[in-house]
């Protein structure tokens, strides 16, 4: 049979020549010099302003090389990671799950529509007495505080997502033998629906990261703890020096998450 | 090594009736189609857009149910689409996230077929279709007649007796459409495969068909069923040719 190519080969382009990291050098430069201009105004501002209103980047970065020295910092850190890896991965898992059948199934979405829409106003903070009453004062229901910020943001991403499967790609494979709905969904719907589902992982981190800090309010030690009772204490520069650990880590965890996606979306 | 175990299928089309009902009234979209398909036939249905012959091979394929009257594959109802046929559709519907082996792979993997043969089947299907060295590319990176031919060695991929054509040609140029036209011949041939192929495309239909299916419009019916009797391979340039054309064009 004829293979003549001609003409549709010149359209194909190689998959694998991704950048590694997609680090642009001018972007990089106007970056630095954004940031350098940031922290010139911080410091122009924080001269006309006690310590205890705005500290110096000078004082913040001496305050930070301390904390972080006396093992304070890393302990924090630690502490937070405890609760908030595991409320992750809990939250995310969950919603994911919920999220697909709910999108796949209209008879369980029926079913739990009203529910759904009672519960999804309610912000994490306010189940707070819940995580007491339930788990206690401890890493569990930290957890479950963060859990459940990543539940809603994966619930509805993975929802969309499903929502948004082509009906022809399940005729497609209804045609070429998938029988199952389990089949189905495991062998078209999620994978058709993971840029989605990616997405919702990926923006469900960084909330994560904020929730730290509300997770720690009723006194479960880590960084938000450290920001909250340096807050007391008026010591602004110390709250500072965590809220940069905070960004840090999610800098960090998100890098490294926007790694794997564009791995595992390489057909896109 | 042969890619076909099963033959072609005959198909039985009994009195199928198509009606939509809405808010603003009802359609009758389909009305009294009646229609064989010899095993190993080549038939082509042309129409004019709306004559329902889109429905019509939906029907065929088990995506929709007719009002009345059903399909028979090989004296069996069809109810939903099922791996005795192979469909291709226009639009391709190649599962992105997956290479041109995956894809070509997909059906396969559901079966009992061995391991080693299912390689074996995969790489002849790719060869077959003419893309090898693209087993590993992604769909986004294929132009329009590459995934029609993706589609299509997935299709074939299950050994259905009958593959469901839908305008498949519809989105490639003009030079590449002829193209696939040849392959899709010498893949008939070489198959036996019954195939039924739907285009609005007269003259691709007296290239192609033994016989060709005219539906004319409102409800959609058949209007003539036309046997090319032309040698293949069959030329435009050839007087016979034209006159099925005319022939064709007129019933329309």
């Amino acid at each position: 049979m004829a293979t003549d190519l001609q003409g549709e080969r010149s359209r194909t382009t190689e998959t694998s020549d991704l950048p590694a990291l997609g680090v642009d050098p001018r972007r990089a430069a106007l970056g630095i010099s954004g940031l350098t201009g940031f922290i010139g105004l911080w410091w122009v501002a924080s001269l006309f302003q006690p310590e205890f209103v705005l500290p110096s980047p000078v004082t913040v970065a001496n305050t930070f090389v301390a904390e972080a020295a006396s093992g304070e910092m890393l302990t924090a850190l630690w502490q937070s990671s405890l609760h908030w890896i595991p409320g992750t991965i809990i939250g995310t898992l969950l919603g994911i799950i919920a999220g697909v059948a709910l999108g796949w199934s209209p008879l369980l979405d029926d079913i739990s529509s009203p529910v759904v829409r009672t519960l999804r106003p309610v912000p994490p903070l306010a189940l707070i007495g819940f995580a007491i009453a339930w788990f206690g004062i401890n890493n569990a229901g930290a957890a479950f505080i963060i859990a459940i910020g990543a539940f809603w943001i994966n619930f509805y991403a993975s929802y969309g997502g499903v929502e948004g499967v082509s009906e022809d790609l399940l005729d497609v494979a209804r045609s070429l033998g998938v029988k199952s709905d389990l089949e189905l969904v495991k062998s078209v719907v999620v994978p058709a629906a993971s840029p989605e589902i990616m997405t919702g992982i990926r923006t469900g981190i960084g909330r994560c990261w904020m929730l730290v800090v509300a997770s720690e309010i009723f006194g479960v030690p880590g960084i938000g703890r450290r920001i909250l009772r340096a807050s007391n204490n008026l010591q602004v520069d110390v709250v500072i020096s965590y809220i940069l650990v905070l960004s840090l880590m999610f800098l960090l965890v998100d890098s490294a998450f926007r790694a794997v996606q564009r791995r595992v979306l390489v057909w896109r | 090594m042969a890619i076909t175990h099963s033959g072609g299928s005959t198909v039985r089309i009994e009195g199928v009736s198509k009606r939509y009902d809405s808010e603003q009234g009802s359609v009758q979209a389909l009305k009294g189609i009646d229609f064989s398909v010899e095993r190993g036939e080549f038939v082509c249905i042309v129409g004019p857009s709306g004559c329902g012959k889109t429905t019509l091979f939906r029907i065929l394929a088990g995506l929709e149910p007719a009002t009345t009257g059903g399909v028979l594959l090989d004296g069996t109802r069809v109810t939903e689409p099922n791996p005795d046929m192979g469909i291709v559709f226009q639009e391709y519907h190649l599962f992105p996230w997956q290479t041109v082996r995956e894809n070509v792979d997909f059906g396969l993997q559901k079966t009992t077929v061995p391991d080693a043969e299912r390689r074996q089947r995969v790489e002849y299907l790719i060869d077959l279709v003419g893309l090898d060295g693209f087993e590993d590319s992604y769909p986004k990176s294929l132009s329009g007649g590459m995934k029609q031919r993706v589609a299509l060695a997935r299709a074939l991929a299950i050994d259905p007796a009958l593959l469901l054509m839908d305008e498949p040609f519809g989105a490639v140029d003009a030079q590449t459409r002829e193209m696939l036209q040849g392959e899709l011949l010498d893949i008939w041939q070489e198959t036996g495969k019954t195939v039924l192929f739907v285009t609005h495309d007269v003259e691709e239909a007296v290239k192609l068909a033994d016989r060709i299916l005219v539906m004319g419009k409102n409800p959609g019916s058949i209007r003539a069923v036309v046997d090319v009797d032309v040698e293949r391979p069959r030329s435009r340039t050839d007087p016979e040719f034209g006159d099925y054309y005319e022939r064709v064009r007129a019933l329309i």
